[in-house]
């Protein structure tokens, strides 16, 4: 459950894999936050998760909102069926940027 | 289902003895259910943090709150009240043998070591004890135990544990504040009727008393807190029967913990000074 | 998806007996539930059902028979290893059972709490997540005694799913709300069922509401189960007693008089 970073269209792409649960978002939560910190436009790529359960979808918003308050850009790549699906249950389908390629984070 | 009701061809004495019997096999297996409750609080206060559940420090403060810092103000009138009935009392008394300078003695030493604990356990008893008993049947009824134990959450743990402590920890703090109280009532009545000043009142007091007789005091109040907590707990979580059950057993928890107070008292008031 | 449960169902009752005192309650039970079905537990008032409800939760222990969920025998369950398989269920109680001494979110929340480290921002959009998916975003701050009886309902429920449950109890889910409430509800564990793909064992006495939600029914009666079938089968089923239960006619056993008068003079 290694996260990697690239740099990529002038975001940093944070590509989470295996299962985003209670264990592990605290550290994915920590990471997002970090580079968002340092004043990097954030991708969070979800391509490769397995499974994503609310304390990691609750991860994601933190850093949305951080990121909101302070001007920087922020989206969710990658997104599958079933994250897809935790994230309608409230709504935040709506609420995030959701792009399929990193090469859309332009128009963002 | 009445007892009585089971064996309807028994002759009356014989169905009294029976009734004792089964009274006292009750009362042996609750003081067993009292006992196992202490053994299980302890137990979640002393290892609950190696088993990742620890006792909530907010519990206890929060019961603390309640059962502790918002009986300030009645404790102190209470005991401000009595301090000054016993000097009135005592004066009286007294003036008979033309001893009356002596009352400062009387009223040290009966209120640090028997009124102060005494009258700030009946008041949380009363106070307190029938509220914590009320809540957790109420609890109870409504099934918030059952979801606490579905959660994860042990009741002993999230409930007992806390009331206990803080119970230990608020009795004490409030006898030492009735023992002043209590002190400054009598030295009010004092410094009209003796023309003495507070500060020699206080003074004679401090002659008078010893570490023993609130040490006394003090030991006395945590036997209470603890008969106040567990028989207060025990009793909420033996609810039965809806609202009624709750208010029956309110009124049993406050009988129980009063009665258990007194005769505690006059088994240790017995012992510390004799023995 | 978490790791796959090892065993095939995640739920598997065995010869069930449970008693109060000297009543016997049910009798000789066995339902076993697959994963990510929704089995509605249904029979008329008294006939058992939060009984087996409450052994299922691990609140009460059988007299006989065995439980098991994902894979784990209740009975054979260390205090340790239930604490941790508590984290992986929920329950919503039929009166919703909410703290009364906290608020909507800090109710919610409590799970949380209590058996994970997150960082408490994290909790708090968690519990907030869970109530925006229940509907109640907008009424975390208010008391339980606040809130209306189909309110309690659904704070309830964002409480039992907060973990993220994979089995999740549900008692009584439309009982005494109305029926625009009740739908709604209905709607809600369905949409939960899809997205989450828990495991649901919902008990009730609406047949309404268990036709919607039920992937299988199981029919209760006096403590015995008559059936455990598809929807179809149930409502096409010719046993009397579950044709009664469906038209809502009252019990009509034969009685037996001599039996019925011993009952009333007590001779
Ligand atoms: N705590 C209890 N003590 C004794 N009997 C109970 C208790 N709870 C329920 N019962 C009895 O068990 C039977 C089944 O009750 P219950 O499981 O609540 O039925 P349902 O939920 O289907 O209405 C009823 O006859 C009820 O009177
Ligand atoms: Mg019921």
């Amino acid at each position: 459950m290694e996260c990697t970073t690239r740099l990529e269209n002038g975001f940093t792409v944070i590509a989470l894999c295996g299962e985003v649960d209670l264990h592990f978002s605290p550290k994915a939560r920590e990471i997002i936050l970090k580079h968002l910190q340092d004043k990097n436009h954030v991708l969070v790529d979800l391509s490769d998760v397995t499974y994503i359960d609310s304390s990691g979808v609750a991860s994601l918003v933190e850093g949305f909102q951080h990121a909101r308050t302070h001007d920087l850009k922020f989206a969710l790549l990658g997104v599958s069926k079933a994250a897809m699906q935790i994230l309608q249950l409230s709504r935040l389908d709506k609420v995030f940027p959701i792009i399929t390629h990193a090469a859309e984070a332009d128009q963002l | 289902m009445s007892h009585a009701a089971q064996n309807p061809g028994l002759h009356p004495a014989l169905r009294f003895v029976e009734d004792i019997g089964r009274k006292t096999v009750a009362a042996i297996e609750e003081l067993g259910y009292v006992a196992s409750m202490l053994a299980e609080s302890c137990y979640w206060l002393i290892f609950g943090h190696r088993q990742q559940q620890p006792v909530r420090l907010r519990n206890i403060i929060a019961e603390t709150m309640r059962i502790g810092v918002h009986a300030i103000p009645i404790i102190s009138i209470i005991c401000l009240a009595i301090g000054v009935m016993m000097a009135i009392q005592g004066i009286q008394t007294l003036k008979t043998f033309g001893a009356e300078s002596k009352v400062i003695v009387g009223i040290a030493i009966s209120i640090t070591r028997e009124f102060a604990p005494l009258i700030v356990s009946i008041m949380v008893a009363g106070r307190s004890g029938s509220a914590i008993t009320a809540r957790i049947g109420t609890m109870l009824e409504s099934q918030e135990i059952d979801a606490l134990r579905v959660i994860g959450i042990n009741p002993a743990r999230y409930i007992t544990a806390p009331l206990l402590l803080a119970m230990m920890i608020s009795i004490p703090a409030l006898t030492v504040l009735g023992d002043f109280m209590g002190l400054l009532g009598g030295g009010l009545y004092c410094i009209i009727e003796l023309k003495i000043t507070l500060a020699i009142y206080f003074e004679r007091c401090a002659a008078a008393l010893s570490w023993t007789d609130i040490s006394q005091g003090l030991i006395k109040s945590l036997a209470f807190a603890a008969i106040i907590a567990l028989v207060s707990v025990s009793n909420g979580f033996q609810v039965r029967g809806g609202a009624e059950g709750v208010g029956r057993a309110t009124t049993r928890s406050v009988v129980m913990s009063l009665t258990f107070i007194v005769i505690v008292d006059m088994i240790f008031t017995y012992f510390l000074n004799f023995a | 998806m978490p790791a796959a449960e090892n065993s095939e169902y995640a739920i598997e009752v065995q010869h069930l007996d449970a008693h109060y005192g000297e009543r016997q309650i049910l009798h000789d039970v066995s339902l076993n539930v697959h994963h990510g079905e929704i089995m509605v537990i249904m029979g008329g008032s008294g006939s058992g059902k939060s009984t087996l409800l409450r052994h299922l939760l691990g609140l009460n222990i059988p007299t006989r028979g065995s439980i098991t969920l994902l894979g784990q025998d209740l009975a054979r369950n260390s205090e340790a290893e239930m604490f941790e398989l508590r984290r992986k269920m929920g329950v919503a109680f039929q009166g919703g059972a909410l703290f009364g001494s906290m608020t909507v979110e800090e109710n919610v929340v409590l799970p949380l709490c209590e058996h994970t480290e997150l960082d408490e921002k994290t909790m708090r959009i968690m519990g907030r997540m869970k109530l925006e998916v229940v509907n109640l975003a907008e009424f975390g701050d208010l008391m339980p005694s606040e809130l209306s009886g189909g309110m309690i309902k659904r704070a309830a429920l964002a409480r039992a799913i907060v973990m993220d449950p994979r089995l999740l109890f549900f008692d009584e889910p439309s009982a005494g709300l109305d029926p625009v409430a009740a739908v709604e509800l209905d709607e809600l564990i369905l949409r939960l069922r899809q997205a989450m793909n828990i495991t649901i064992v919902v008990v009730t006495h609406e047949l309404e509401s268990a036709f919607k939600i039920a992937d299988r029914i199981t029919v209760l009666d006096q403590g015995a189960i008559l059936m455990t079938d598809s929807v179809e089968a149930v409502r096409n089923s010719d046993n009397p007693r579950i044709q009664s239960l469906l038209n809502r006619l009252p019990r009509d056993d034969a009685i037996d008089a001599d039996e019925y008068l011993e009952r009333l003079t007590g001779i």
